[in-house]
């Protein structure tokens, strides 16, 4: 290690410790920031102390989840993992979650797309996930074209880094083919069997990413997920190196086998709807990539209890509540499904919020399916967040009455004048989430 | 084009699946929600790539946006319908062009570097400049009453030639170039605009603007049945308020 290095770790310890110890405040991002302000190849430095290297986990949904069961899963193999496990993906959060500890065996590190490009060049990670790409935040991050066109440039910069990409979605494959050019080497999960379900919505990638053609479908899981095919050239869903098949996907959860090198691993979760089984696909992809066996894998999942906002179950005075993060429409629309499969009446609470993390514009809600709901028998439906008043005027186009509660509060207590057996679902994107969760971990009991 | 003696409107949206880039099928929902709640039967006509529409029978056209890249296989396809477009906006048919579909509307405009020619149906054109002009967005317009509340993330500046009104002032945000304080386009039956967030479902005065035009060509009549906008309104407002207080920080 550099002297140089060596300041900016200590430094960076040194802001941990007194936000962490001292102020006992979140801790995620400013140790980083501090020590890549003293020493800009930081990154790179502290990757010379993994012992087998590291895996990053990309996508626009369901990174952090995806990247702490597979930290978790290879944790459970005695290795030592260093993880930004709060989520905190871009490059300072990725300092900060590598400054602990002078030697380990894995960083697995989950990053921001577009952060993808001041990451790779210096962690050099052996396996990059790429589990999808949707539009989001638009406002930040431009369009898709460009995040793509980030990810390719970010993988280009570390040559040996594998790219392990989501074969059913054209968006990814999109990635993989710049990246195949640059000399990437490609592997590949999906779903390889038909699930039918309904078709939703896809709102972007109906078009080649090679030759502009309107892509065709064999079939779809969701969003822009299937087996897809370009009528004009040879751009298609290719041969899947890590394929799930007889899938089942129910409202206790998921469960399916991984075909992988003519090996089949059984894989069972009780959470989440059809994009679990791509989550849970990739990090069984990267951490058996990484040494980890099936059973020790599901040995995870099994334990795995994030409390991190993500479906997290809660009761408060004798009411479920389940809290999820929906920060846009393809996430939406996943919430949308695995409420409805839920049939008893019940209370739903959307809360927007137009923080920058958030993204500033919330023209995305239009683009999701609220008319979905307007069947549902005795449903209450009430709107919060800074944008309570933009989400109460898509309800009442999709032909729903909504009352407003700024705060998750005030959606509890009007939930308290219905049946205790209806229960309440609060949906939030991502500023709105934390303190809905504080509050609901204050007035309810955690119930997972 | 009457069904029972109902009145109807005939709707050509073009292009959804190319430019729908900012929530614009919502747009497209509360336009035929508010001629449904007055008892106005909408023809929604989806005009996809391959199609070589007549605008003849069609009474409101509605042109939103998307990322260049598709901007550009949409604009190759509309040249072909110019002289059908240009004739129908002469004729005061009502047109509503948002973001990429405003800039559709010029003599031209830049992607990347390279200069495409537009539609010529309103003179005004376009150009680059930096920054992207990203942020919350609000507009005084002559067309409806309250203020129209939006977002706005454009590259393009979009200059008006001399003889084309604004469709209104900028309150808050950037606006057509970032200094001449207008932002959009009103000419004829024409509305061209860079705000979004989708446009029409917090300002329900833009679209019963067109609404009425449509049916003042259509029938002859521009009054309008009022809708109750309690909701709508109050979302307008509640933006209005945060803004003007200075409370939502920009990039």
């Amino acid at each position: 290690m550099s002297l140089s290095t060596a300041i900016a770790v200590g430094a960076g310890r040194l802001t941990h410790w007194g936000l962490h110890g001292v102020l006992r405040r979140n801790a995620s991002q400013l140790p980083g920031r501090v020590a890549l302000a003293l020493d800009r190849n930081l990154i790179a430095d502290l990757s010379h102390k993994l012992g087998r290297g590291a895996i990053v986990v990309c996508g626009t949904n369901g990174k952090t989840t995806t990247n702490n069961v597979l930290a978790a899963a290879i944790e459970s193999c005695h290795q030592r993992v260093l993880c930004n496990r709060a989520g905190a993906n871009m490059a300072a959060g990725v300092a900060s979650a590598l400054l602990p500890g002078s030697s380990a065996d894995w960083a697995v590190i989950e990053a921001d797309e577009l952060s993808t490009v001041h990451i790779l060049p210096g962690l050099r990670p052996r396996y990059m996930v790429l589990l999808n790409l949707f539009r989001d935040q638009l406002d930040r991050a431009g369009e898709i074209d460009h995040v793509q066109d980030t990810i390719a440039a970010a993988l280009a910069s570390s040559p040996n880094t594998v790219l392990v990409a989501n074969g059913d979605d054209p968006l990814c494959m999109g990635v993989a083919l710049r990246a195949r050019k640059s000399g990437t080497r490609v592997l590949t999960f999906g779903i390889g069997e038909d699930l039918d379900l309904p078709a939703d919505r896809v709102p972007e990638a109906r078009f080649c990413q090679a030759c502009g053609a309107e892509l065709e479908y064999e079939y779809r899981a969701y969003a822009q997920m299937g087996k897809f095919s370009c009528p004009k050239c040879d751009f298609c869903r290719p041969q899947l190196d890590f394929c799930a098949t007889g899938v089942r996907v129910t409202r206790e959860g998921v469960e399916f086998d991984v075909v992988h090198d003519g090996k089949r691993s059984h894989i069972s979760a009780g959470f989440g709807g059809v994009y679990m089984v791509y989550n849970l696909l990739a990090a069984f992809a990267a951490a058996s990539l990484a040494g980890v066996g099936a059973g020790s894998f599901q040995g995870a999942i099994d334990d795995y209890n994030p409390r991190n906002g993500r479906l997290q179950h809660f009761v408060v005075d004798g009411r479920e509540v389940i809290l999820n993060l929906a920060k846009n429409p393809t996430g939406f629309n996943q919430n949308l499904s695995l409420l409805l499969a839920d049939e008893r009446p019940k209370a739903l609470y959307f809360a927007i919020n137009d923080n920058f993390n958030d993204g500033k514009d919330i023209s995305w809600i239009w683009d999701v399916d609220f008319e979905r709901l307007a069947g549902q028998a005795e449903l209450t439906a009430i709107c919060g967040g800074t944008r309570a008043g933009d989400v109460q005027v898509r309800m009442k186009y999709a032909g729903i009455e909504a009352d407003i509660a700024p705060l998750v509060e005030g959606a509890l207590a009007q939930a308290a004048s219905l049946p205790k057996d209806r229960p309440l679902y609060v949906l939030t994107n991502y500023s709105a989430l934390w303190p809905a969760k504080a509050t609901l971990e204050r007035v309810g009991v955690s119930n997972d | 084009m009457t069904r029972h003696g109902k009145r109807s409107l005939r709707i050509a949206h073009l292009y959804p699946e190319l430019l729908n880039l900012y929530g614009d099928s919502g747009n497209i929902l509360v336009l035929r929600k508010r001629l449904e709640w007055r008892g106005i039967i909408p023809e929604v006509v989806e005009v996809h790539v391959d199609d070589r529409p007549s605008f003849a029978d069609v009474d409101l056209v509605f042109i939103g946006g998307g990322s260049d890249r598709e901007q550009k296989i949409v604009c190759d396809k509309l040249l072909a319908e110019r002289a059908e477009l240009k004739a129908f906006v002469e004729d005061g048919g009502a047109l509503a062009a948002v973001c990429g579909g405003y800039q559709l509307l010029g003599e031209s405009y830049l992607m990347g570097d390279e200069k495409v020619p537009g539609l010529s149906l309103v003179d005004l054109y376009t150009d680059r400049g930096d920054p992207r002009l990203i942020s919350n967005i609000v507009v005084e317009s002559r067309i409806c009453e309250q203020p129209i509340v939006g977002y706005e993330n454009h590259g393009g500046r979009t200059h008006l030639g001399p003889d084309v009104e604004p469709l209104g002032k900028v309150v808050y945000g950037h606006g057509n170039d970032g200094v001449s304080g207008f932002e959009g386009c009103l000419y004829h039956n024409v509305v061209g605009t860079y705000v979004h967030g989708p446009l029409f479902p917090k300002n329900p005065g833009v679209v019963d603007y067109l609404i009425a035009r449509a049916m003042e060509r259509k029938y002859g009549i521009d009054e309008l049945e009022p809708l109750d906008d309690a909701v709508e309104l109050s979302a307008n407002k509640a933006m209005y308020d945060r803004l003007m207080a200075g409370e939502v920080e920009e990039q």
